[in-house]
């Protein structure tokens, strides 16, 4: 071992062969938003065709479709993917977040039935966790799934999760034993969204558009033989899930590459055409810092890659990750609304599709999308305390 | 591909902080400062100076065939990090990583730096290097031999005491700032011309990129103090570090150093032991440096704050490594000049911008 930051050969004939199949494959025309019935129809193909590329599941092993490749490959897959600015990954929530806790929990059975569909983009998964009650403090969620026979009988309100309007999975998270508090007593259940006894509410988000529902269940009837790992350790899992989602796979660098690229590429646009009105050298900076926090999310990412592939782990410090980039994503739309000026509140005229070809709309409505970014999967202020606590080793509050 | 530091690296590292814990301690400093050079000062410092010897590492980036290690910047960036996690006093990091590889290039062309090179392989003399048009230089006072330039298209090498140096105070008293003049005496060696310059640019980037990880090192030990702090302060019958106004401001500057880190490496990594970089291995530097400094910034505000009045008194050690991590800052150029380096770059499209051109060719050196 010794830093030694070159691309071997195998790593260049992958991006070769990345970069060919994309570029013949990528939508010439970014698909409608996927918090359309029609846009998610679209990107759902999309994920079915990413698959008969043997590319939906690239870090996923052969036999579930995947392809093997270890974290370095992923990240050069990625980098591939954002450079021609294919389609957001809709079932994300499934590929990099329920899959692989299937994988390290599930029985084979589970995995059989789930994982080769999900590869291959048949099914589409939304995250059932948080309640109205049990936000940030998801150990107080109160939503039962009381044993009745071979079923569990699901009562309860789940809230903000997000695609289940036209998912067709979710993965929760259920009190099984009723009288348990906390995190005890906590059961993964997984089930189809379209269960009796289960009725989704569409949420409207700041865009107006449907991203994330309220999901009510009334006796829902549930397998017994869809819950995944043991009764009770339910938590435990689903903080396996949660590292998933803040460590390295939920948010790769290349996206944040790519949005730092556009900016840029604004930043010198309306540079290049400023006349009587000048442009903020305050914006030089902000775009400036914004580059290079890129940059360093993106090595930072290479260098815990390589450290995971040398045998290490991530804990804690997956919270630093979640943080950066969220915060990153933000600065990096406010920079660009703010070089656009005016024209940053105009929508494209027509389809869907007009919106997501459209520059300005594309970064108002990423403008609008980064602002869940601090929020969702842990909110930041969670994330400090956990950096606090366990990383630096502050007392709990 | 791969990110990681080999043991050796990593040992070496160890070894370093083993001995900075023993003797370069806060305590140690804040002798130091309160001596001003005299006295207990001068004896710590010379103990300190020869347990540094038996480090070994004398040479660390000149050629073997020159008598060095032959070794490359890489392996003085975890070494770098720790003088910096100890406010190292001495120059170990400006001697190894910047003015001996220099010597020795100057020896290759000009026999007049033979001497030098030997005493300083063997550790017999220190040599320092003071950028031409620079401000004071810090331990100028303490070398043997100084190389330096009356333009960046020379290189040449004196005897300290051939030039005329002025003590000069700085809000740091462990720098030891001097002003260096030149005089009507005749170099030991002297190169001109573009060779001269390419060493004095090689010289800069290996100097930001060293300094960096010196700032990674101050800012991870300005957070170990805080956090010691906010663990035995108690307010309102708890410990301080308990609220979440401290806990926040710890972990942003800890986000800061930790995302800088990386960054710092890859410029290192992307360095030769002698000759300059390349546009985009020069661009990392610049990054590192301003990154670097940053994070070192952040943590010294936090750290002094969550100290509440004790960290703006002088009995707090934590002031050592604050203003440490300041006046590096406007080393090498300074944080200003390289983030304006950076932003010109980016708008005249001479930086790579985009997912697929991180290590591309020159920003990864093997």
């Amino acid at each position: 071992m010794a830093i030694d930051l070159r691309y071997t050969d195998a790593h260049r004939a992958l991006r070769a062969e990345a970069r060919a199949w994309l570029e013949a494959n990528v939508p010439r025309e970014p698909l409608p938003s996927f918090d359309t019935a029609e846009g998610f129809e679209a990107h759902r193909r999309w994920e079915a065709q990413l698959h008969s590329g043997r590319w939906s599941m690239v870090t996923w092993p052969q036999e579930f479709g995947g392809r093997g490749l270890d974290l370095i490959e992923w990240l050069i897959f990625e980098e591939e993917y954002y450079r021609v600015d294919a389609p957001f990954r809709v079932n994300q929530n499934g590929v990099f977040l329920f899959g692989p806790t299937l994988m390290e929990y599930g029985t084979p059975e589970q995995k059989a039935r789930f994982l080769p569909r999900l590869a291959a983009g048949e099914d589409m998964w939304a995250q059932v966790w948080s309640e109205p009650q049990a936000g940030s403090d998801l150990a107080a969620l109160r939503t039962t799934a009381v044993r009745d026979g071979d079923h569990y009988v699901i009562n309860g309100h789940k809230i903000w999760s997000t695609r289940a309007v036209h998912a067709d999975w979710g993965f929760g998270l259920f009190r099984t034993d009723p009288a348990s508090e906390r995190h005890r007593g906590l059961s993964y259940i997984v089930f189809p969204l379209r269960t009796p006894g289960v009725r989704i509410r569409g949420i409207p988000q700041l865009d107006g558009k449907a991203g994330f529902a309220e999901i009510f269940f009334e006796d829902a009837r549930v397998p017994v033989a869809d819950l995944i790992g043991g009764e009770g350790q339910g938590w435990s899992i689903a903080m396996a899930t949660a590292g998933f989602e803040r460590g390295l796979m939920l948010r790769s660098p290349a996206r944040f590459q790519r949005t730092a690229q556009r900016l840029v590429e604004l930043y010198r646009r309306e540079t290049a055409a400023q006349g009587a009105a000048p442009i903020d050298p305050g914006l030089g900076a902000a775009v400036t810092q914004c580059w290079m926090d890129a940059e360093a999310y993106a090595l930072a990412t290479y260098m815990t890659a390589s450290r995971l592939i040398a045998g290490g782990s991530i804990g804690a410090e997956a919270s630093l990750n979640k943080v950066f980039w969220s915060e990153l994503d933000v600065a990096m739309h406010r920079a660009a609304i703010a070089l656009l000026g005016a024209r940053a509140e105009l929508r494209a005229q027509g389809s869907e599709a007009a919106a997501a070809a459209d520059e300005a709309c594309r970064w108002m409505d990423g403008f609008l999308f980064s602002l869940a970014g601090p929020i969702y999967a842990g909110a930041n202020e969670i994330q400090r305390n956990i950096i606090a606590e366990r990383v630096l080793g502050l007392p709990k509050g | 591909m791969d990110f990681t530091f080999t043991e050796e690296q990593e040992l070496a590292a160890q070894a370093l902080r083993g001995l900075l814990d023993d003797h370069c301690s806060g305590a140690d400093l804040r002798r130091a400062a309160e001596a001003r050079g005299a006295g207990a000062f001068a004896a710590a410092r010379a103990l300190r100076r020869e347990r540094l010897k038996e480090l070994g590492l004398a040479g660390v980036l000149v050629p073997t065939s020159a008598g060095g290690l032959g070794l490359a910047p890489i392996d003085l960036a975890r070494l770098a990090e720790e003088a910096g996690r100890a406010a190292l006093p001495e120059p170990l990091i400006d001697v190894e990583g910047i003015a001996l590889p220099m010597l020795a290039q100057l020896a290759a062309a000009a026999p007049g730096a033979h001497d030098a090179l030997a005493a300083a392989l063997a550790q017999q003399a220190t040599v320092l290097a003071v950028t031409p048009g620079s401000g004071p230089v810090a331990a100028a006072v303490d070398a043997d031999y100084l190389l330096v330039g009356r333009s960046p298209d020379e290189l040449a090498l004196h005897r300290r005491d051939a030039l005329r140096l002025t003590s000069v105070e700085s809000v740091d008293p462990l720098r030891r700032l001097a002003t260096v003049e030149l005089t009507d005496a005749a170099p030991l060696a002297v190169l001109q011309g573009s060779v001269a310059r390419q060493a004095w640019d090689a010289a800069a980037s290996r100097s930001a990129a060293l300094i960096a990880a010196q700032q990674l090192g101050l800012g991870a030990r300005m957070i170990a103090i805080a956090v010691a702090y906010a663990l035995d302060r108690k307010q309102f019958g708890k410990a301080i570090g308990a609220n979440q106004a401290v806990k926040h401001a710890l972990a942003d500057a800890q986000m800061r150093v930790e995302f800088a880190r990386p960054v710092v490496y890859a410029a290192c990594a992307a360095l030769d032991a002698s000759a300059p970089p390349d546009a985009s291995a020069s661009l990392r530097v610049s990054h590192a440096f301003v990154a670097a400094a940053d994070a070192a910034d952040r943590a010294a505000r936090a750290a002094i704050q969550v100290h509440g009045a004790m960290g703006y008194s002088w009995e707090v050690d934590l002031q050592f490594y604050a203003k440490r991590a300041w006046t590096s800052a406007a080393l090498a150029g300074g944080r200003s000049a390289h983030f304006a380096r950076l932003h010109r770059a980016l708008l005249d499209g001479s930086a790579a911008t985009g997912p697929d051109h991180l290590f591309d060719a020159g920003a990864a050196r093997a």
